[in-house]
């Protein structure tokens, strides 16, 4: 229902539109977008520049002293210092998290009431909530996760974790993270609305550090968690104030650090129902990779690291503005799309694979990985280069995802799968084709689809599972079994034959 | 003195078969074992591991290289053996408890391997007590211990300790690697060296055991 004096707010590159009540300060309406205020929004480190692409924003006095004048010509503003006092697009000059939520459609048996659906990503955090009687989305809100002060990777937070009170600190981080942006997803539904049961989802890591639960065993190998199923709560308990004190469910992991963002990922994409071999990839800095069908299911998890998504690439950057977001070949020479249409500054994920596809392509590249002629840097559009050691992070990403495909394949003693998923943001963004020539993976490129963000999918199929339907998916999880990769001899051995790239074909 | 070229190649582009055959040619020529490690095995290993640093080669090729240099150096070995002939050093190594990294280790052990050492690899997630029972029985010049996780790295820390317990610290060098691993952490938990790659364990390698 839109809102009584509501101004409608677009933002690019991503496309988001949403409503505000008129007047609302833009950095409320950005946080919860993912934007990041450095300076505390206090209107001094320019981190938070949007620039106005439609509509109006009056320039208040400390952006002229902070804003260069050809930057507030060009449109640029601090949004720490704006109100939405009319309908607006803007460009985020700083687009840290490209979130990725959900809208698909998906079968489920109408029931009264509403719940709501978290995805605990190890960086993004995504609530939904949803009318269970319509299966109707009314509100999304998303955020980082307060963890991420800890590290960026789920190791970082296990050691952070094991320090004296570590993980009472990073389970109050959370708990806290997610208790905001309920906050606001109530506070923003256009009525008062009683929420029956809340269920989130993540990794195994995520699962210890939500319910504070000793990741200690999770620090070493074997890396067998000791306790990784299904825990109730109830809203209090946590801390959190909403409405009826609903359970609060976090679903149970499948083994490793594979946790149930994946298990609502085969849920979402239907992998325990298929009749033909299937896969799901989710390709982040931790990858996971299911392959099977519903006679039986293997599960890795595989350390890819940050490649994907820029990150130890030196030039890397998210999926922002002013990122090489994608590149092709025409007439023989490198095309570059930039996010955002502004000044190149950096290369995303999606990006990087394209470019080394292209680079193999057109000889730049060796299959080896070795820049052609001896270069050791590859100049790509205006100031942004590629250097040796950017591709070598690739091969080193691409190849654990590449050895782990292999392995879970050779032990499911199966060809290739007949359709494959992929999950997550990157997964969503990279150009199948030129995953398939860096040799990322192998399918056939009709067998694969992008899939959206299957764990918020899979959360809200979840929430259909009514009570006397089994919530702890022991059924499910009994037809998965977690691989550890590193305990399969041949793993090395694919590792290192899956870092080069592919010839030419 | 071609034999010599002809092996060098081989392994630097990571040829094992070329490599062996080489080998079995120049053995049956009477050509001397050491001067084929001496003057083929070590300058070719020497120049894969350049090759790496400066990022010519990448972890595939210079494993290449490793399996040619093993497939001669299998063939040499007994030879080297029936003569007595010593190595430049005694090496354990292996991946600490907890973690079962093993790529990079195996690496840096196929580097000292070719840079003439003997090598005594005791896989991955190593417990401490396997460590100093191993230089209690072998009594190495050097041992080497590797961590690719924030987590497990202080069992390096662990296993000094535990050598020093032992009586039997100040009869080996101690050697660290591994990712997060770097020269601060390294000197702080009392060990004697650090290398940031294959190529530099060899060279750090040669160092700690010749002083």
């Amino acid at each position: 229902m839109p809102m009584r004096d509501a101004v409608r707010i677009r933002l690019e590159p991503l496309g988001e539109t949403f409503e505000v009540p008129r007047g609302a300060p833009l950095r409320d309406v950005l946080f919860s977008y993912g934007v990041e205020f450095p300076c505390g929004g206090h209107g001094r480190c320019r981190k938070c520049r949007v620039k106005l692409l439609e509509g109006r924003l009056p320039v208040h006095p400390e952006e002229e002293r902070i804003l260069l004048p050809g930057e507030l010509r060009d449109g640029w503003r601090l949004a720490c210092r704006c109100s939405a006092v009319s309908d607006l697009t803007l460009e985020i000059g700083q687009w840290e998290t490209a979130i990725l939520a959900d809208d698909r459609e998906f079968a489920f048996t109408p029931r009264p009431g509403f719940a709501i659906a978290v995805d605990v990503g190890t960086t993004t955090l995504v609530a939904q909530l949803l009318d269970l009687s319509t299966g109707r989305v009314l509100g999304v809100r998303s955020g980082l996760n307060p963890q991420t002060a800890h590290g960026s990777d789920i190791m970082s937070r296990v050691q952070a974790a094991l320090d004296t009170d570590g993980l009472g600190r990073l389970a109050g981080l959370i708990r806290a993270g997610i208790r905001g942006l309920l906050a606001e997803l109530l506070a923003a539904a256009s009525r008062p609305v009683a929420v029956s049961e809340i269920v989130l989802v993540g990794n195994t890591v995520m699962h210890h550090l939500f319910c504070a639960i000793d990741p200690e065993p999770l620090s070493h190998y074997p890396f067998q968690p000791s306790d990784d199923g299904l825990k109730t709560f109830r809203a209090a308990e946590l801390g959190w104030e909403v409405p009826g004190n609903p359970a609060v469910q976090f679903l149970p992991c499948l083994g490793g650090f594979v946790g149930s963002d994946i298990l609502a990922g085969i849920l979402a994409t239907g992998l325990h129902q298929a009749a033909a071999s299937t896969g799901l990839l989710d390709l982040g800095t931790n990858g996971e990779i299911v392959v099977g069908d519903r006679s039986g299911l293997l599960c890795a998890s595989t350390a890819a690291g940050p490649a994907f998504e820029g990150g130890r690439i030196s030039m890397g950057m998210r999926a922002a503005t002013g990122a090489i977001a994608e590149a092709g070949i025409s007439g023989g020479d490198l095309q570059f799309h930039v996010l955002g249409g502004a000044a190149p500054r950096g290369i995303c994920g999606s990006g990087l694979v394209d470019v080394i596809a292209c680079g193999l392509e057109l000889g730049r590249l060796h299959p080896s990985g070795r820049l052609a002629n001896g270069a050791r840097e590859w100049p790509l559009i205006g100031a942004v280069t590629l250097v040796q050691r950017d591709i070598r992070e690739l091969q080193l990403a691409k190849g654990a995802i590449a050895a782990g495909v292999r392995i879970l394949l050779g032990q499911l003693g199966r060809g290739r799968p007949e359709k494959v998923y992929l999950a997550g943001a990157f997964g969503n963004y990279v150009s199948h084709a030129s995953a398939l020539r860096v040799g990322l993976f192998d399918f056939a490129p009709e067998s694969i689809a992008a899939a959206g963000n299957t764990a918020l999918l899979g959360a809200k199929i979840a929430l259909f599972r009514t009570a006397a339907e089994e919530r702890d998916f022991s059924a499910l999880r009994k037809l998965v079994r977690h691989v550890r990769l590193a305990d399969d001899p041949a793993f090395e051995d694919a590792y290192v034959d899956s870092m080069t790239f592919p010839a030419a074909s | 003195m071609a034999d010599l070229k002809k092996l060098y190649d081989a392994i630097l582009n990571g040829d094992q078969k070329t490599a062996i055959a080489v080998t079995e040619a120049a053995l049956a020529e009477k050509v001397d074992p050491q001067s084929l490690i001496n003057e083929a095995m070590i300058p070719a290993m020497n120049e894969a591991g350049s090759k790496f640093e400066c990022e010519e080669y990448f972890v595939p090729e210079l494993l290449l290289a490793a399996r040619a240099m093993k497939g001669s150096l299998a063939l040499i070995r007994p030879l080297l053996a029936a003569a007595g002939a010593e190595p430049v050093g005694r090496v354990i190594i292996g991946t600490v408890k907890g973690d079962l990294h093993d790529i990079g280790k195996n690496l840096v052990a196929s580097m000292l391997e070719g840079g003439g050492f003997e090598v005594i690899d005791l896989g991955a997630d190593v417990a401490v007590d396997k460590f100093v029972a191993a230089v209690k029985e072998r009594n190495p010049h050097l041992i080497c211990m590797s961590a690719l996780l924030t987590v497990t790295m202080p069992a390096m820390k662990t296993t000094i300790q535990a050598l020093r317990e032992a009586g039997v610290r100040e009869n080996v060098k101690v050697m660290v690697g591994g990712a997060p691993v770097t020269a601060e952490y390294a000197s702080e938990i009392g060990a004697d060296g650090y290398a940031d790659n294959a190529s530099a364990a060899v060279r750090k390698a040669r160092e700690l055991v010749a002083a």
